[in-house]
């Protein structure tokens, strides 16, 4: 299955990380799992992530690649402890850097304050385009590969935590040229799903595949949906 | 993915019940707008199967320098869609309990999804608006007649007014709802015009896919 090949490749990184947490001796045995995109969502959240919101760990603002932005949407199925991703990074330069098992996290913190990571993401790569994207969905329990206190910095974190105050958490991407954050961005709350904006049946087209008034030009969301519909045709 | 719609008419069904009138009108009596013709149907209609186009990048003002937080500019208050008659204030809406979207309660409304962008900050900038009700077209019946290049004005809480053009149109399926492509963050000034379309569920009282159309700021 075309997703399969492409989940492996992203996950490469996922799954090596497996071996990194046993090196580190975090001591938990259970990391997140790449799994299928969930039939419905609890929550969904976007960030616009800036170079000028890059804090480091010191809590120093750290301006992080001039130009450069990230578009990350996570949408989140809190019962079954999956977060889908999806990230395209533009104006990032390559090589990633992070203490982590990857250079792509979701942390928790305020707007303007530091904080750990507690998911790594698979890092974004090049689409040919010369964008950097990411998608696919993850099942908990995560971990980091990063320490605090001798236990790993994504334990006892759980995806409810951040539908409760999503403004507490923020997602970047590090690089070696700017490893405090190259983008970061708070998440802030979307909707998920289709919206019920009709109720009468008066408008009824038929069927999914109706022409539509003569629009011609570029279907506008066509690159951005891309990934997206590109997961959807190789989902079982 | 049945039990998945489900869960998303279930916030439907309350709102038709409860803006419910007589009988669906005639839709030739709706609000279309003075003689506003209907292009034929001609353009391919991108279906289920993934687009799939690269393409050269749309036709956007550039961004700016630096990345304008909606908070930042002021909110949008009224939009009006010369081409098809529509004028409309913007009540906010927000994420109901469920994480879906909030819809208008008023079918003869617009709705501003508050919690994303605005006319002069990042993107995108959604509004929300029924197709129709029980009771005839709403005030989004018309949506899918649009053409690349009408106009859309919106009108901002500081009296100005910030025009764009419509660049295309998508028609998803609400099961395949693609949040990232609609909802995600993006440095472009862009609309997206939100409403329902496709075939319509009697036993569920809903449609079952949505359409998109986009619009890109104008100079």
């Amino acid at each position: 299955m075309p997703r399969l090949r492409s989940s492996l490749a992203r996950t490469a990184v996922v799954a090596g990380a497996a071996g990194a947490v046993a090196l580190t001796g975090a001591g938990s045995a259970s990391a997140e799992t790449e799994v299928a995109e969930p039939a419905t969502f609890t929550s969904a959240y976007t960030a616009m992530a800036t170079p000028d919101m890059v804090i480091n760990n010191d809590g120093v603002a750290t301006p992080g690649q001039p130009g450069a932005t990230g578009s990350f949407m996570y949408r989140i199925n809190s019962d079954l402890e999956v977060i889908c991703y999806d990230i395209t990074l533009t104006g990032v330069t390559p090589p990633y850097q992070s203490p982590a098992k990857t250079a792509t996290h979701i942390h928790q913190g305020a707007a303007g304050e530091a904080g750990p990571p507690r998911i790594a993401l698979p890092d974004p790569e090049d689409d040919g385009s010369g964008k950097l994207v990411s998608s696919g969905c993850l099942q908990g329990p995560f971990t980091t590969g990063v320490l605090a206190n001798g236990a790993d910095t994504g334990t006892g974190f759980t995806l409810a935590q951040i539908e409760a105050d999503p403004s507490a958490f923020f997602t970047d991407s590090h690089t070696s040229a700017f490893a405090a954050g190259a983008v970061r961005g708070q998440l802030t709350q979307v909707p998920v799903g289709g919206v019920e904006t009709g109720a009468g049946g008066t408008a009824d087209t038929g069927s999914s595949t109706a022409p539509l008034a003569a629009l011609g030009g570029t279907a506008a969301l066509a690159g951005a949906a891309a990934v997206a519909l590109r997961r959807r045709a190789g989902r079982a | 993915m049945r039990s998945g719609r489900v869960s998303l008419l279930a916030g439907c069904l309350a709102l038709a019940l409860s803006g419910c009138g007589g009988p669906a009108a005639d839709p030739s009596s709706g609000p279309r707008g003075a003689g506003s013709p209907a292009a034929s149907p001609s353009a391919p209609m991108p279906g289920p199967a993934p687009l799939a186009v690269p393409g050269p990048a749309p036709l956007t003002v550039p961004g700016p320098a630096a990345v304008v937080d909606p908070a930042d500019v002021p909110a949008p208050v009224s939009v009006a869609i010369p081409a098809i008659g529509v004028v409309s204030a913007l009540p906010e809406l927000g994420v109901a309990p469920d994480g879906t979207a909030e819809v208008p309660v008023d079918f003869d409304l617009a709705g501003w999804f508050s919690g994303g962008g605005r006319p002069g900050s990042r993107g995108p900038t959604v509004l929300l608006g029924h197709v129709d009700s029980t009771a005839g077209p709403a005030v989004f019946y018309a949506l899918r007649e649009l053409v690349p290049g009408n106009v859309v004005e919106v009108t901002v809480a500081d009296g100005s007014t910030a025009r764009y053009a419509v660049t295309g149109a998508e028609q998803f399926a609400k099961d395949e709802f693609p949040t990232a492509a609609v909802f995600g963050a993006t440095t472009d000034d862009v609309i997206r015009l939100v409403t329902c379309t496709g075939a319509f569920d009697r036993g569920a009282r809903s449609y079952v896919d949505n359409l998109v159309v986009t619009a890109e700021r104008l100079a």
